[in-house]
């Protein structure tokens, strides 16, 4: 007998049993709890049961397989219609999303409970502090586990824009996880986000790609002495380089401005081997000699890319040498 | 389609790089009779979205006719739920993904006029429709008329993921006038990246995965020209590392769906030829099964039908011989 077959809370439901499409009824051994539970939810669902045992029913079925989208689903309209603590389910949350990583499901689960709560404290600001520091600290216990999880970076810009937290403490974060991990592209990615969507300084709706000139220029400042430092540490991480040159475009200013920088890892000498230490470097050099017409310097650096510091991409350092005026 | 892994274990191939063409068509054939496996009724939620890449695989293998087509179609058609979109199996709840997944079936194997004949009736603003209207009826009411996104199902999740697919799927019925493609191309657009690339929404990391897919949207719409082509092909060509295989973000590793995902941005852009293709083809060669047939995300690691499709896809990109050519969106 089933777990919910000999139980009287479930005595008034006819399970609905899986069709598999080709008539054939599954006798299969889709482990018979599994089978049996998802049995159960049909019906419930079915007749749009709303009660406290479908979240029982559900948080057993996502026990068991938590990637099944319409569980998930059914269960928020459940929370939801029964008015159910926000903050319970939040911490049983938790656990299901440490215990399946790659799960997306959970997020968007998470985003309706944070949605609901947020309307039910907006006018409370200790309400709100509270719950932005229950939320890092949760995503940093996530991070603990993968500090590069793509679902927990694009909910934490979500939690960033719902619960305004564009602040010193946000920065901060970030730069505990680059301690960590001076690599970690998903963090540069999110302090990019947070410096540059500020609403306090930034233009409202200034994309990433684009010169904004409400930026700061202490900030800019900032936020390039950050990059260098961390392209000392580790020259050829390519998120940094890539940082520098998103900073310099939202700043409006020129690549040169750093030429002298990038040439602490290139040494070129007339006569003998050259010595470098990044091929980022070089690469932000031949981009700066290319655009101050040095051509044949930016022709020498390219040529060094795809002859001998990235031949795996020598046809794009080619391309980059026909192009040259 | 089944999503279980395995048996099979990606690599030991003889010193020539062949395609085991006839052992991927019977790894294809054996998915579905594996349901006495947990795994397979685990991966229900993405029955129809496994056909699709299986159904794939077999098309660019040059062997569609390995999977019954009348079994095919009957299996789609009886995935459509009542409001006109399709479940991930029979009796699901519809969704956005498995909805594009079921027309992209019908769309290779030719099944449209049964769609029209089988398809269920269904009324949208008091008008009743049927066939491909009902199911492009059923897409262009997920659309979010204020920001031009689409939502995967009635609760409102929102990504560039299913961007695409929305708009993927109206193409293929020809009902692409149903929704507002200016302003899907307006937040495609506000998704791009100090770095070249594309997140899954405003700010989020870029992701090789989420480039295809607004990539693709854009290629849809007609709308390539807002690409930093340049900019986004360098940080694609990057993402090739020294094994051969492309990975989808930076410091990651190299995986058999994303080499299908950058590779196929890449030609979208007309950019492919910077990476090195002769790598990139060995590398997606050594994570196939010879024996067993499938493809894993990389060599050592068991092979599955999803990686298969986008195995398979990615040597025909690389005009690898005897396959048939894939069109990149
Ligand atoms: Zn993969």
């Amino acid at each position: 007998m089933g777990k919910y077959e000999g139980d009287p809370v479930w005595d008034d439901v006819v399970p609905i049993p899986q069709d598999d499409g080709e008539g054939a009824l599954a006798a299969i051994a889709y482990t018979d709890e599994y089978a049996e539970a998802m049995g159960y939810l049909r019906a419930v669902m079915a007749a749009k049961e709303y009660s406290p045992r479908v979240l029982d029913l559900t948080e057993h079925i996502i026990s068991m397989n938590a990637a099944h989208y319409t569980v998930w689903l059914y269960r928020a309209s459940t929370l939801l219609a029964l008015n159910s603590s926000i903050p319970v389910e939040l911490e049983w949350v938790n656990n299901v999303a440490l215990d399946n990583q790659k799960n997306y499901q959970i997020w968007h689960h998470r985003q309706i409970l944070i949605d609901h709560l947020y309307d039910s404290m907006s006018s409370d600001p200790a309400a709100l502090k509270s719950l932005a520091e229950s939320e890092v600290a949760f995503m940093t216990e996530m991070f603990n586990e993968d500090s590069k999880n793509y679902h927990v970076w694009s909910y934490r810009q979500w939690v960033v824009r719902k619960l305004d937290l564009f602040d010193k403490g946000e920065i901060e974060c970030i730069e505990t996880l680059l301690r960590q991990d001076v690599r970690n592209n998903s963090a540069w990615s999110h302090r990019f986000f947070v410096v540059f969507s500020n609403p306090k300084y930034c233009t409202p709706g200034s994309k990433a790609t684009e010169y904004d000139p409400k930026i700061p220029g202490e900030i800019l400042d900032r936020e390039i002495e950050f990059a260098k430092a961390a392209t000392f540490e580790a020259p050829q991480n390519q998120s940094p380089w890539n940082y520098l040159r998103g900073v310099l475009k939202k700043g409006g200013r020129k690549l040169s401005s750093l030429e002298c920088f990038a040439g602490e890892f290139v040494k070129i000498p007339e006569v003998g081997e050259e010595d470098i230490k990044s091929s980022h470097a070089l690469d932000f050099l031949a981009d700066v000699w290319a655009q101050k017409g040095e051509n044949e310097k930016a022709d020498k650096a390219l040529t060094l890319l795809g002859d001998k510091y990235d031949r795996i991409r020598k046809n794009y350092w080619d391309w980059r040498r026909t192009s040259l005026k | 389609m089944a999503l279980v892994s395995g048996p099979g274990r990606a690599g030991a191939l003889p010193d020539e790089l062949q395609l085991a063409v006839e052992a991927h068509v019977k790894y294809i054939q054996s998915l579905d009779t594996r349901r006495d496996e947990l795994e397979y009724w685990l991966t229900e939620h993405l029955r129809l979205n496994g056909l699709y890449w299986g159904v794939t695989a077999l098309h660019l293998l040059n062997r569609p006719d390995a999977l019954p087509r009348t079994e095919t179609i009957d299996f789609v058609l009886s995935c459509q739920a009542e409001n006109g979109g399709f479940g991930a199996a029979p009796g699901h709840d519809a969704h956005l993904l498995s909805t594009v997944s079921g027309i992209q079936i019908l769309a290779m194997v030719d099944g449209y006029e049964e769609l029209e004949k089988r398809g269920k009736v269904v009324a949208f603003e008091g008008k009743e429709y049927k066939g491909k209207e009902v199911v492009g009826r059923y897409l262009s009411g997920l659309q979010n008329k204020e920001t031009g996104t689409f939502a995967g199902d009635e609760w409102g999740e929102e990504d560039t993921r299913f961007l695409y697919a929305g708009l993927n799927g109206l193409n293929l019925l020809g009902l692409l006038d149903l929704v507002n493609v200016d302003l899907a191309v307006d937040y495609i657009v506000s998704c791009a990246n100090f770095d070249g690339g594309y997140g899954v929404s405003p700010g989020a990391e870029s992701h090789s995965g989420q480039i295809f897919t607004c990539l693709a949207a854009l290629s849809i719409a007609k709308r390539i020209d807002t690409v930093d082509k340049d900019k986004l092909g360098q940080w694609l060509s990057e993402r090739q590392v020294e094994q051969g295989g492309l990975n989808g973000r930076p410091e990651k590793l190299e995986d058999v769906c994303y080499s299908w995902w950058v590779a196929s941005s890449m030609t979208m852009i007309g950019r492919l030829h910077w990476i090195d293709g002769k790598k990139l083809t060995e590398f997606i060669l050594r994570c196939q099964d010879p024996v067993g047939g499938g493809f894993a995300d990389r060599p050592g690691d068991m092979v599955d039908v999803f990686h298969t499709c986008f195995g398979v896809a990615g040597l025909s990109l690389l005009e690898f011989e005897g396959l048939e050519e894939v069109d990149a969106v």
